[in-house]
């Protein structure tokens, strides 16, 4: 990379934090006004299980000290933010901060396996119809992206289970059954079902095959065929590395709301599990911790996106 | 070399024998060995895992792993000594004078030495429980004590408000550590304590993995001896279908409660034992009395006969249940046997309708003066609801041959809560009851329990069951109180603000290599330290 | 039939043809499944509205609960009411067809006013549709949708609202990217150059000549969507609720009895939604071939 390349991604770095902030502050703002309309009382769920209970629980608040108003419970939970303090969850009490990061992690492990999966099937087949067109090999593999994109996801799950358990003789569930060995092999069947059926590879693989088309009718690439060069050298930065930061980027959101379903099938403990039991319990410190989290995720996904436009096409940035 | 493991395990059999003279005297003296890992699924995570703060069935079960009360409940039911050897009452019932014993400690947390286990402690406990600050649903049952005062450092004096019957059953509460939580006034959440405990109990929390398995090892100082088991592993799962296969697959030995649908499977499968446990709970449909239509005790009468609970025992049960017939739970001592059940008589239902006045109309609905008997059905969502669906679905369909209109309605749990109990805002619920051990319905059915978040959600008011209701609290015979609550039963039954479903049975399931093992119906794991594994199956 | 003979002149020849056009054969198959699924899907919506089922869907028989295929007339056997599978896999489709029409026109209206705000307008329009677009994406939308129908209610007319208002981006994107290449070109300061009111220009020119088969093909993928969300929402229990079927809550419902070995249940609507999914997918892929190259040619 040159120097002279250094200077636009620092400007566009400046530019994304600022953006990202002002999404972060929209975003939490959603979540807690969806929360407060909603109906029950996250500190009632303290008392869960006990029978009479009215005297109790009105004073439950007040015991933990939290405002009664919308606004003033916003406004503190935001000083408390601003100051790096994300609370603690109502249901656990553990700290927000280092619940998410500890189920993120699992789920950056999900997500950018099933990634790559995706990557790793949709990119040879994309690739190989753009340069060959349809042969019966290249058909039979587009078709088969159709129908693997188009699979209910957890029912997918189950089939894996099932067959690995009868077939293979072994139970995959990476958590929750650590004491078996060989344990990295069972991280691979959510990683695989979620890569697989997460709904996206038919995309991916035809949004990838016309920009390598488009690019390879480019004059710029004719010429290079004309010339005997590789066209590869020349409609790799064009027709390959920017389509699939764009779809990685564009992909994330979706992908992150998939991983819900194959965490509670695989018994995976990642965000989306924690962001669905905090919903139902309208844990608002976990829930806006989670999506903020999720948010910011996203946010690095279109911030590498941009990085790479400017390193391919420097120019794009003085426009 | 096909001689091998004959003669890797006599080796391991020698090495066993040899161990056991070396072993101290915290040891069991049943004779049976020790050893063995024991990993049980539950479908969900703990919130918290002390005894105070925790309200899930899943925290309640590990805590009587770690905790012990001051008396404990044994299998005959029976009260028996637990951390107080034993207990004095005085004559007025007032005065309860705990001698506790002297050779417990608590679990050493790492680098510590065991503390020893106190008065002090025991006093710790009641005034943390009853702080303002702690959120705890133990306190409404706690407010009978008036005071608990200190005599010396192993005695400790209770004296209540007023003598209620049966009061030291309730001194099972488990009992915390005064050195435990960080704060020594009130126990939050947020206190570390919650989520690392230490106890009195025969196991200790060892750790949390970071998916969240935790980890239990065998308390070598506890004063019932040492239990068998070396270790117990709470695995959670999130799907009920892969937990039973993870049990069928050896990668858990134990499931606490079985789903229905896989019994047959796993009856049918000679490794596993499947054990039945009486839960203390009971399904219900209850009714809204604000609702005109439903005031008249014949309609809800009328309804009661049109179900077929028989049925549905057998269909969607596999007939593990016995039907109730009024509001206690079937093995509690109140029940009242002496009242059958209303039997499945569609026609008498719709005999009853036309009684109370309603006639079919056009469209085979039933109506009174212009108005439709059409009802809303306010069902909870849960992820793991195949049951209920069943159940409800029936019910509706149940009624409809008999002319009644519902419409089903599930919502999500905390909204369906609001509904039921703040904005009363439905015609008939599904739900169930579960009871401790205390056979308790005052706050079900007493006309002063209407209102917002009280528990009277259909605003049932009856003045005479009100006053069986007093008189049962108040009295101090336990015969007498039988006498009043099976009166209660016949009252209830025959005006019927509920339409009594059935009692299930529960089952765990567990591998076969596990011996002895028995299970408290509520608390589920208060034997299990004499629950072993055989030598040689502890691989 | 002028564009039919054009693909089939193609086939034989392949030497030194551009590649669309191999593919063109390909993309009438594309479509011909596509449109063969939506009139599929349109005739087992007659057939529910008008109740010619073999069974009655809603009929329950506690006496033959998950019975296997051909069990006592029942072609696909029964659910775990015991009611017919067969008929609720034929009005399991209505359960997605007007909330799914529903989710495909808000992400329609929206996404195309809020295109044409973007890039016809341009500058303070621009911004603030840039900051909400960049709002809705920022949230995993699973998760946001959880949200709602926890907080809410378990509808699927909430659900679909929220699926299209999270595909407003898509549209808006599109539309704005179209507009601006079509200023790029200079073709709208001519049109205003020929005294062209702004509605004409947005409506006949923008609209309806540049912009009909990006919704077409938008709206194909939503549907395809809001199925998809349905089944991993029934999974989770907030998908459409008993009594009435969808493709979802079958699955889910047959699903708890697949470990079991009983397949049935859960694989007949798996595959209605697997084929009828890939029947849209193929559609909107297939039309978007033929429309926009035809046009880039």
């Amino acid at each position: 990379m040159k120097l002279s390349a250094i200077r636009p991604i620092l400007l566009l770095i400046c530019k994304e934090l600022a953006i990202a902030s002002l999404l972060l502050l929209g975003v939490s703002f959603i979540v807690f006004i969806i929360l407060f309309l909603s109906p029950g009382d996250p500190f009632s769920l303290l008392l869960k299980g006990q029978m009479a209970s009215d005297t109790i629980g009105a004073g439950t608040r007040e015991a933990l000290g939290v405002p009664t108003a919308w606004y003033a419970q916003y406004l503190s939970w935001l000083s408390n933010i601003l100051r790096g303090n994300f609370g603690t969850s109502i249901r656990t009490g553990l700290p927000v901060l280092s619940e998410v990061i500890r189920v993120g992690i699992n789920t950056l492990y999900l997500t950018i396996g099933s990634m790559l999966v995706t990557l790793l099937l949709a990119v040879p087949i994309a690739i190989l119809s753009a340069r060959r067109g349809m042969t019966v090999f290249n058909w039979t593999s587009t078709i088969f992206t159709y129908i693997v994109s188009a699979l209910p996801v957890f029912w997918f799950g189950y089939i894996v289970i099932y067959i690995s358990m009868h077939q293979f003789g072994l139970f995959p569930l990476a958590f929750g059954s650590s004491s078996q060995k060989i344990g990295w092999l069972y991280f691979m069947p959510p990683v695989l079902v979620l890569g697989i059926g997460n709904g996206t590879i038919s995309e991916v693989v035809r949004y990838l095959r016309e920009e390598m088309e488009r690019v390879f009718s480019e004059d710029y690439i004719r010429l290079a065929r004309a010339k005997g060069a590789s066209i590869w050298k020349h409609s790799l930065k064009e027709g390959f590395l920017i389509p699939i930061t764009e779809i990685i980027a564009s992909k994330i959101p979706f992908i992150l709301g998939g991983a819900v379903v194959v965490e509670q099938v695989f018994n995976w403990p990642g965000m989306g599990r924690m962001a669905w039991q905090a919903a139902q319990d309208r844990d608002y410190p976990l829930i806006m911790g989670i999506t903020i989290v999720a948010a910011i995720i996203v946010r690095l996904g279109s911030l590498i996106k941009s990085v790479v436009y400017i390193i391919v096409n420097p120019r794009a940035s003085q426009e | 070399m096909k001689r091998l493991p004959n003669i890797l395990l006599l080796i391991f059999f020698f090495a066993f024998i040899m161990m056991l003279p070396q072993a101290e005297a915290g040891l069991k003296t049943d004779g049976n060995p020790d050893g063995g890992t024991l990993n049980y699924g539950e479908y969900g995570r703990p919130a918290t895992l002390d005894p105070i703060t925790s309200n899930d069935m899943i925290s309640l079960r590990i805590s009587e792993l770690v905790f012990n009360g001051l008396v404990g409940i044994d299998e005959k039911q029976e009260i028996v000594p637990e951390l107080a050897e034993r207990s004095v009452i005085s004559d007025n019932g007032r005065i309860y004078t705990f001698y506790l014993r002297k050779d417990i400690t608590w679990h050493p947390r790492e680098g510590e030495e065991p503390m020893p286990f106190t008065a002090d402690d025991v006093i710790f406990t009641y005034n943390i429980m009853m702080h303002p600050k702690t959120i705890t649903p133990l306190k409404v049952r706690y407010e009978f004590i008036k005071t608990v005062t200190k005599i010396d450092d192993y005695t400790v004096r209770v004296s209540l408000k007023r003598p209620i019957l049966n009061a030291l059953a309730k001194f099972s509460f488990k009992i915390i550590p005064k050195h435990g939580p960080e704060n020594p006034k009130f126990l939050t959440r947020e206190d570390p304590f919650v989520h690392k405990p230490i106890g009195t109990g025969p196991y200790m929390l060892k750790s949390i993995t970071a998916d969240r398995e935790i980890i239990l090892e065998a308390n070598d100082n506890y004063f019932k001896g040492r239990p068998h088991i070396d270790k117990f592993v709470v695995r959670p799962f999130a799907d009920q279908n892969i937990m039973s296969q993870a049990l069928m697959f050896n990668a858990i030995d134990m499931i606490v409660l079985v789903n229905h649908r896989d019994i047959p499977q796993i009856q049918g499968d000679k490794r596993f034992v499947l054990q039945p446990y009486n839960a203390l709970s009971y399904s219900f449909f209850g009714y809204n009395m604000r609702n005109p239509l439903l005031v008249d005790k014949r309609v809800r009468k009328a309804f009661t006969y049109a179900v077929n609970r028989q049925e549905m025992l057998s269909s969607f049960f596999q007939d593990q249940g016995t039907i109730i017939s009024g509001p206690f739970a079937p093995g509690s001592w109140a029940y009242n046997l002496d009242v059958q059940p209303l039997p499945y008589d569609p026609q008498k239902g719709i005999e009853l309708l036309n009684e109370a006045g309603f006639v079919k109309g056009n469209d085979g609905i039933m109506e009174k003066d212009g108005e439709k008997l059409s009802l809303s059905l306010k069902v909870p969502i849960e992820k793991e609801s195949e049951a209920v669906k069943r159940v409800v679905l029936a019910f509706k369909n149940y009624l409809n041959k008999i002319g009644v209109d519902i419409k089903g309605e599930f919502k999500e749990w905390l909204s369906w809560k609001e509904d039921v109990f703040l904005n009363h805002d439905f015609d008939i619920i599904f739900a169930s009851w579960v009871f401790d051990d205390s056979a308790d319905i005052s706050s079900l059915f007493h006309s002063s329990e209407i209102g917002p978040w009280k528990n009277n959600f259909g605003a049932y008011s009856n003045p005479e069951v009100d006053s069986l209701i007093v008189e049962s609290k108040l009295t101090l015979d336990h015969e007498k109180r039988r006498t009043i609550n099976r009166k209660l039963h016949a009252i209830v039954a025959d005006e019927n603000p509920y339409t009594f479903l059935w009692t299930l049975t529960n089952y765990a399931a567990f591998n076969k290599k596990l011996r002895h093992v028995a299970i408290h119906p509520y608390n589920f794991f208060p034997y299990a330290d004499d629950w072993f594994i055989p030598a040689s199956e502890q691989h | 039939m002028k564009r039919y003979s054009q693909y089939s002149t193609n086939v034989s020849d392949f030497s030194d043809v551009p590649f669309w056009k191999k593919a063109g054969t390909m993309d009438l198959v594309y479509v011909s499944y596509g449109i063969f699924i939506v009139i599929l899907v349109i005739v087992s919506y007659i057939l529910g509205a008008f109740n010619l089922l073999p069974f009655d869907p809603h009929e329950i028989n506690i006496k033959l609960l998950m019975a296997p295929p051909k069990t006592a007339g029942h072609i696909l056997g029964t659910d775990f009411m015991g009611r017919d599978i067969l008929s609720r896999l034929i009005i399991g489709i209505q359960a997605y067809f007007l909330p799914g029409l529903l989710a495909i026109a808000i992400a329609l209206v929206i996404g195309t006013c809020f295109g044409i705000l973007a890039g016809y307008w341009g500058g303070g329009f621009d911004t603030a549709i840039t900051y909400i677009n960049n709002l809705l994406n920022s949230f995993p939308r699973l998760v946001l949708i959880l949200l709602m129908v926890a907080a809410f209610k378990p509808d699927i007319y909430y659900i679909m609202v929220i699926v299209g208002i999270t595909n407003v981006p898509v549209v808006a994107s599109l539309i704005k990217g179209k507009i601006q290449f079509l200023k790029q070109k200079y073709f709208i300061e001519a049109a205003t150059a020929l005294g062209l009111k702004n509605r004409i220009i947005i409506f006949k020119h923008i609209l309806w000549h540049n912009c009909r088969s990006v919704l077409i093909i938008q709206a194909t993928l939503g549907m395809a969507e809001a199925i998809l969300m349905e089944t991993s929402l029934s999974y989770l229990g907030f998908g459409v609720q008993e009594p009435i079927p969808s493709w979802g809550n079958m699955v889910l419902s047959g699903a708890n009895y697949f470990m079991q070995g009983k397949f049935w249940p859960s694989t007949a609507p798996a595959l209605a939604i697997l084929f009828t999914i890939m029947g849209f997918h193929l559609l909107g892929d297939g039309l978007n071939n033929i429309l926009e190259m035809k046009r880039s040619k």
